[in-house]
Parts: C-alpha cells; structure tokens; sequence
C-alpha cells in the first residue's frame, strides 16, 4: 500500500496562501480602529447603541484636564450620567438599595476594561463628573484615542480614563 | 515637595519655545530657580558643549558622544571617554531632556542637568571628559578672548564668572533649549494634519498604545518617555524597569538591593530611528531587533517587569510599529542651526 505523496502544485499555492492569511489573522494582534458607537449593555431595559451622532444631541459638557504628564487638554462630550440615564441605569433619585450593589464595566476596543460603582457616579453620592468624550482641544478624537473615550478629571492617574471606548456594561449584583 | 519649590516656575522664554515649537497643550520644560534661561548662557553653552578643549587631552567635548544628526547620541554600542576607556552604557540622546525627570540611565540621585554635567567631566569610572580639578581648564577659558565674551555676557554679575558652576549653568542651559515636538507625528496628533503620517503609522501608533502591546505604558506621554518633569508638574515617584535585557547592575549600582538588578529608566522614543543601537548597552541593533526583543519577553529573570511578557506581531504589525516610531523623527531638530558647533 502506498500514501499518496504527491499535491497538484495549484492546490498546494491554494493551501499555502490560505495557510499564510490564517496566520496572519492570527498573529495580529490587534485591529485597527474602535467602532464610532457606544454600546450600554447588560442589566439594563433594552440595550442602548448611541452613534458618536448622536452624542451631539445630548446635554455636553468639557472638563479641563492636566495629562499625567502635564499635558494641558480640554476634552468635551456627554457626562457619563446622562448616557446611563437613557439607558435605564439608575443613577439618579433611584439610585437607593438594592441599586448601590451595581457596578458599570467600561470596555476598551482592545479589551481593556476598567469598573466603576454607581455609588461613585451618583450625584447623591460620589458625585464624579466623567465624561464620554469625543472632542480634545475642539477636535474629534481619533487614532489610539477615539472616536470615544471616558474623561475621569478627578483622577490622579488616568488608567481608568479609557480610551477606544465602545461597550458600557451594567451589572447589578442583587436583583 | 521641595523639588516643587526648587523647581519653582520660571520663564522659559526668549528665542528657544515659540508658539511654532510648541504644539497646544504642550507642557513647557522647568527651569531651577537658580539658572533661568537666557539667551546668552545657552550661547556660552553651545560653545562649551562643542569644545574639544573640554577634554584631558584636547580630543572630546561633550559633542564627541553627543551628535546633533543622531539625535545627541553617538551612534555607538556603548560610548568612548576621551582616553579609549569605554562605558558600560551608551550614550543617551539629549533632545527634550529638559524634560527628564532623572538624568544618566539609572542613577535616581541624579535629576538636574547642572548635576548630570559634572559625571561627564569629573567622573573616574569611567573616564569621559577626564578634567580634574586645577588641571587649567578654568584659566584656558578665562585667557581665551572669546570666551571672555561669552562668559562676561552670560554671568554679567559674577565679578570672576570662570567657574565650574557657571559652565555646568550654561552647558545645562543649552541642553535645556534643544526641544523636539515638531516630529511628522507631532503635526498629525497635535497639529490636526492627517496626511503628516502614513496610514501604517496609525495602524503602529494603536498598537503602541494597546492593552496587548503596551509599550506606552513606560514609553508614555507626550515625551514617550518614563518620568518627566515640566513647569507645572513635578515628577512623581521615580520609574525604573528591568526590560529583560541581561548582564548589567543598572538601579542595583545606586541602591545596593537586588531587587533592583537590571533596571533602568526608559528612554524617550522621540527621534528613536536615529538613535540605533539600542537598549542601555547598546546590544540590539536595529528596530526590528528591538521589537523581536520585547515580543519574546527578553530574558528571564527575577526582576522583570510583569510588563515584559511577550506578545504576538504579525509582520504588518511589525512594519506598522516601526513606521510609527520612524514618524517620531524630528528632522528640525537634527538640522536646526541654533543646536549646531558654533566653531
């Protein structure tokens, strides 16, 4: 009995190129750019996708801030509140019980991910002003930085002010 | 806080940072209190960083490992004193090290260019310049008619202006205004030109700034660079990483813990195609090396950054990241007429 050893040389191109594009895939190791949405997701009424449009429709506002490095930049967009807000996140006067055990993940395009407590957003309790950006010094963010980004001024270092942002997921920990 | 005082806001003002030098946003080099910049010191500066006669033998000046065209630094694996002796370190590159929080490759001590200057000139392990105290350096300057000028210009209200402290002042001064942020990746980030960078090198720059790759988290902020320090911020607690590059003391030297064997701080990334080879010995010779490098995870050992773990990269990944880098080259700075030998 003998194997057969032999492969038409246009197959094996086939399966070579093939070979080459699965690899390729394969090995990058990230995409190129973040989706121009934002997706709120989880434990919420409907999942909310809002367009970097329409952002422009919902209340803005800009926070100064000193980069890490001392870098000076004015970022604008849409307060974090206001997003989770229309999204049926209880952020507001019904933020109370069973509510305080509930948490947001804030979800990067290269899958960064960082957590925030509603506690700490509610403007009854922590207060923090942070902001989904779209706009530095004027300017759509783009690149690394965009189209989306969260801005955490009250921050000392900036871990948690992501960037490439595209999912919000809300998470309750007691229904 | 004492550096904060210390480094108390200065003007750093006249012909070096003009509105065209800077982009928005970026932060303006801190000054000590006790050397404001003037015209005139950076100018008796440039002289005195080009002068060969710097030297225990009349064969290196500051320029010699400092060269303009390769960013400050010398081309070399590791750097020559004027004798032969050779560092265990290379040459690092000058440009924006007004911003650096620390100065040399890892000696935390270390954190003003009046300071730095004097390893150069003084230090016996290795030599590098080789003057010594009393050797005649101080009188040459003070019998040579130009810089009689220059110094007379420079220190007007010093009765003997001649010393030590004042060719540091002005040495450090010099350094302070060779300021790059006019890259091609600065007109595309900063100045809002889209076409300033290929599309490569934004398909680089994602990858840099990736949770995967990382490499901004020690190349960070607008130097690319660990610690900074500028007018309105002060440094912060002092970064130094072991990158898996094996066989050298690095911090160790300084602090006498074995913990920290290996480490150094990262460099600025700006004006890096230029500035080959690299790490702090000099041992990898290309970019392509360097990514080969970090994306193997460098060599084990106990004191490895967590950071240095390895990563996949496809080949137009890896072509993509060094274009992005090659974008930081600031051809103003390699050629700029004010940072050039004045001889």
């Amino acid at each position: 009995m003998t194997f057969m050893t032999y492969t038409r040389p246009f197959t094996g191109i086939l399966l070579l190129a093939g070979l080459s594009l699965w690899l390729a895939s394969a090995q990058t190791t990230a995409p190129t750019t973040a989706a121009a949405e934002l997706t709120i997701r989880g434990d919420v009424p409907e999942t909310l996708v809002l367009k970097t449009a329409d952002l422009t429709q919902l209340p803005r506002e800009t926070a100064a801030v000193t980069d890490q490095d001392g870098t000076q930049i004015n970022y604008e967009g849409v307060p974090l509140r206001e997003i989770l807000k229309r999204a049926g996140v209880p952020i507001g006067k019904d933020l109370r019980g069973k509510s305080l055990a509930s948490y947001i993940v804030a979800k990067a395009h290269d899958g960064y991910q960082v957590v925030f407590s509603l506690g700490e957003l509610g403007t009854d309790f922590g207060n923090e002003s942070i902001l989904v950006a779209d706009k530095r010094d004027g300017k759509p963010l783009f690149g690394y930085q965009g189209p989306l980004r969260l801005v955490c001024p009250n921050d000392k270092a900036g871990a948690r002010s992501v960037r490439m942002l595209e999912t919000i997921e809300f998470v309750r920990l007691q229904k | 806080m004492y550096r904060l005082i210390l480094f108390a806001s200065a003007a750093f003002a006249g012909i070096w940072l003009t509105a065209q030098d800077l982009p928005k946003g970026f932060p303006k080099p801190r000054v000590p209190a006790d050397n404001p910049m003037t015209t005139e010191k950076v100018e008796l500066g440039r002289y005195l960083f080009y002068d060969t006669r710097m030297s225990v033998n009349g064969k290196s000046s500051c320029a010699t490992c400092h060269k303009q065209e390769l960013a400050f630094t010398d081309g070399l694996a590791v750097a020559v004193g004027a004798t032969g002796e050779t560092n265990p370190r290379g040459a690092m590159s000058l440009v924006n090290v007004a911003y650096s929080a620390v100065l040399t490759w890892s000696n935390p001590g270390i954190t003003t260019l009046e300071q730095q200057a004097l390893v150069p000139m003084f230090g016996e392990h290795p030599v590098e310049l080789g003057l010594r105290a009393g050797d005649g350096f101080l009188s040459m300057l003070g019998s040579d008619a130009k810089y009689r000028e220059l110094f007379e210009r420079a220190f007007p209200a010093d009765r003997d202006p001649f010393t030590i402290g004042n060719v540091t002042k002005a040495i450090a001064s010099f350094e302070r205004s060779i300021v790059s942020a006019r890259s091609p990746y600065d007109r595309y980030h900063y100045g809002g030109e889209d076409n300033a960078v290929s599309d490569s090198a934004k398909r680089g720059e994602i990858l840099f700034f990736s949770r995967q790759l990382s490499c901004f988290r020690c190349h960070g902020g607008f130097n690319f660079s660990g610690n900074t320090a500028s007018e309105r911020h002060a440094a912060g607690e002092l970064e130094f990483h072991n990158n898996g590059v094996s066989g050298a003391p690095g911090l160790f030297e300084f602090t006498k813990d074995p913990k920290d064997a290996g480490k150094f701080k990262a460099p600025t990334l700006r004006n890096i195609a230029v500035t080959a080879p690299y790490m702090h010995d000099g041992s990898i010779a290309t970019l392509d090396g360097v990514l080969s490098h970090y994306a193997g995870g460098g060599h084990n050992n106990p004191n490895k950054d967590p950071l240095i773990a390895g990563f996949a990269l496809s080949p137009q990944d890896r072509s993509d990241l060094i274009e992005f880098l090659k974008s930081l080259t600031d051809e103003a700075v390699l050629h700029d007429r004010r940072f050039a030998n004045p001889w």
